[in-house]
């Protein structure tokens, strides 16, 4: 009996191909919307968290204030020399200990300028990235302690300043500072987040809280564990250090956070998870639109086909019967737009993602769950129109015209 | 005697209210046995259509009561009617009402879809009652490629594939020619004294409504007479 009333929901729809496409185009935008959102933004996190993890499972950072997405921390106290000492002396496990202040300016040399991230740190800064350099050296200690001025610069600036000169020796100019290029950084491309990491300047931390930041606080330190110490200890020690250094009242939450990679990734990902929900209440809405359609085409279907229902009503099929077979022709019609959407969705996912240089991560949960909607907006749509033609009076249908 | 297959205690049926009440059928009573060959005549409007609708369980009188074996229909929900036309009863309709794109077979196997019959069992019995109209080796064609009659052979194989107690026909050679009407009429009258088949047929036509054994005439929704045909008609047998 199934078999029968999926055979002639077949049979109706396939003898207005073209019509029944139309009717489900709004289901298959909105599906495809959807599947290739999704799918793209699985690629982005699956890169982004690939690009963090490589960064170091063993790396920990270090931020005034509450950190997450999108909460910004300019209101709690700052770190300074001190609290960096603190950690060095007390903490055992560290590998090092890279204080990080941030910036940006116009680097200058030669007729040349450029725009460029301007980094205040030290030495101990390139052992946590795991960051070689090309050329030249790193700081020395009178450097370190901002009595002679020295630049690293990374190969974008290189190449922006210097085209395919040696800069060792050379001096820039950043933000009135005179610096001479010291050494060059080894190439690292895009970060998981697509910005270009070798588009910076690193100078000694000293140097860039006098002349670039004005201040003597620090924005955020960078801590990287020896290996086999278990970065869980190292986050326990570093808080409770700096509960103690800071004052922090037993029962009062922190107002600073030490997270490693993975706690970072997954923020990461919770923005991205939140993006994908908004998206998908945009997609939503074009399915609702897409469910009006099938129900406008199913009512158009049923006032059509008044006489075929007044001919099975008469010679003995039930309102139960009739209701179940426009029902199952409204659901097909709406998986059949489900289906194509889910394949248009994946296509297109696959042409973005190929196109970013991101994994093709297609997710089974959601296909299933579009495919399931997709069938749930037939049901719920096609009921109206499926209980009209049920409910038809057989005399008044057959005499219909 | 048993109990009467068709009872009608003083069944009316009004259409409208007030004073532009139509009454289609008035106070109308009405007993058909099992096995009878019953025709109906009258002018356009006096109620034909009206009372084959009641009595196949598609309209409900206004007042009276509709008896069928012994049982009234009044109570009987929609379900309940659609199974008594399922179970008991074949309809020929005036304008053949067959499914359009669709095969002979298929048409002839719609009402064993609802029964739930199983695919080789339909397609067995569907294809006896072509044959039973000689529509054998047309089972494939679809309404369109069928002639008139034939189309009305497939309607009359439909109405009779469910083996029901009657068949109830609303002018079934309305839209023949002669010589088809005739054949028509021959089949009628077989499936009538073979397989004991109770028909009530309605029809314009004198000579065909002579087919019948009884013939009912209706003028302004009263049974005007009811006699019972002793003559039958030279060209059958
Ligand atoms: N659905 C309806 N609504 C209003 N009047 C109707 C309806 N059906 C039939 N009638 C009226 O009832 C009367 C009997 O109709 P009908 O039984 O079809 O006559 P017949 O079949 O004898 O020509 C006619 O006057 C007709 O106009
Ligand atoms: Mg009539």
């Amino acid at each position: 009996m199934f078999f029968e009333t999926a055979k002639l929901a077949w049979r109706a729809i396939s003898r207005n191909l073209l019509r029944s496409f139309l009717t489900v185009l709004g289901v298959v935008i909105g599906v495809a919307a959807v599947i290739a959102m999704v799918t793209v933004g699985n690629g982005t996190t699956a890169k982004v968290q690939a690009e963090l993890s490589r960064l170091g499972t063993n790396t920990l950072f270090l931020r005034p204030g509450q950190w997450g997405p999108g909460r910004a921390s300019t209101e709690a106290k700052r770190f300074n020399d001190k609290d960096v000492l603190a950690i060095q002396d007390q903490v055992t496990g560290l590998r090092a200990v890279a204080p990080l202040n941030r910036g940006t300016a116009t680097v200058i040399a030669g007729g040349a300028n450029h725009s460029s991230s301007v980094i205040g740190t030290t030495n101990d800064y390139l052992i946590a990235q795991d960051w070689d350099l090309a050329l030249g050296r790193k700081f020395l200690s009178n450097e370190d302690r901002g009595s002679q001025a020295a630049c690293i610069i990374g190969e974008t600036v290189r190449k922006e300043l210097f085209g395919s000169a040696n800069p060792v020796g050379q001096n820039i100019r950043v933000s009135n500072v005179s610096c001479p290029v010291i050494g060059v950084l080894a190439v690292k491309g895009q970060s998981g987040l697509g910005d270009d990491q070798d588009d910076t300047v690193i100078m000694p931390l000293k140097l860039h809280q006098r002349r670039i930041g004005g201040t003597t606080t620090i924005g955020s330190i960078i801590l990287s564990a020896q290996d086999g110490v278990a970065t869980s200890k190292v986050q326990s020690d570093v808080e409770s250090l700096l509960r103690e250094r800071r004052r922090i009242a037993i029962g009062r939450p922190d107002d600073f956070s030490v997270n490693d990679m993975s706690q970072i990734a997954a923020a990461m990902t919770g923005t991205t998870v939140l993006l994908t929900g908004l998206l998908g209440a945009v997609a939503a809405v074009s399915l609702l639109v897409g469910g009006i359609g099938i129900m406008n085409i199913m009512l158009v279907s049923v006032t059509e086909r008044t006489r075929e229902i007044g001919i099975r009503l008469a010679i003995g099929a039930l309102e139960r019967q009739v209701l179940t077979q426009f029902l199952v022709e409204a659901v097909m019609l709406s998986i059949f737009g489900g289906v194509t959407g889910i394949v248009t969705g994946l296509a297109l996912a696959f042409g973005v993602v190929s196109l970013l240089d991101v994994p093709f991560v297609a997710s089974p949960t959601i296909i299933l769950l579009a495919f399931a909607f997709s069938a749930a907006i037939g049901m719920v749509f096609g009921y109206f129109p499926a209980r009209r033609a049920a409910q038809l009076n057989p005399i008044e249908a057959l005499r219909h015209e | 005697m048993t109990s009467p297959l068709i009872e009608f205690q003083q069944v009316s049926k009004f259409y409208g209210h007030g004073e532009a009440t139509i009454r289609a059928l008035d106070r109308i009573d009405l007993t058909i046995h099992s096995g009878e060959f019953v025709s109906i005549m009258g002018p356009s409007g006096s109620g034909k259509s009206t009372a084959m609708n009641i009595i196949g369980g598609l309209d409900l009188p206004s007042s009276g009561e509709y008896v069928f074996q012994g049982i009234p229909t009044s109570v009987f929900d929609r379900a309940q009617l659609t199974l008594l036309r399922r179970h008991m009863l074949g309809f020929v309709f005036q304008g053949f009402n067959l499914l359009a794109r669709t095969s002979a077979v298929e048409n002839v196997e719609l009402p064993l879809v609802y029964r739930g019959m199983d695919h080789k069992e339909r397609r067995r019995r569907a294809l006896i009652a072509l044959e039973q109209v000689g529509l054998k080796g047309r089972e494939g064609h679809t309404t369109q490629e069928l002639s008139g009659g034939q189309q009305q052979r497939v309607a009359i194989a439909r109405a009779i594939v469910t083996d029901p107690a009657v068949l109830l026909a609303d002018e079934p050679t309305g839209n023949l020619d002669t010589r088809t009407s005739v054949e028509i009429m021959d089949l009628i009258t077989r499936l009538n004294r073979e397989n004991g088949i109770t028909v009530i047929m309605v029809t314009h036509e004198e000579d065909i409504a002579a087919y019948g054994k009884r013939l009912l005439r209706f003028v302004d929704g009263h049974l005007a007479s009811d006699q019972t045909q002793a003559k039958e008609p030279d060209h059958v047998l």
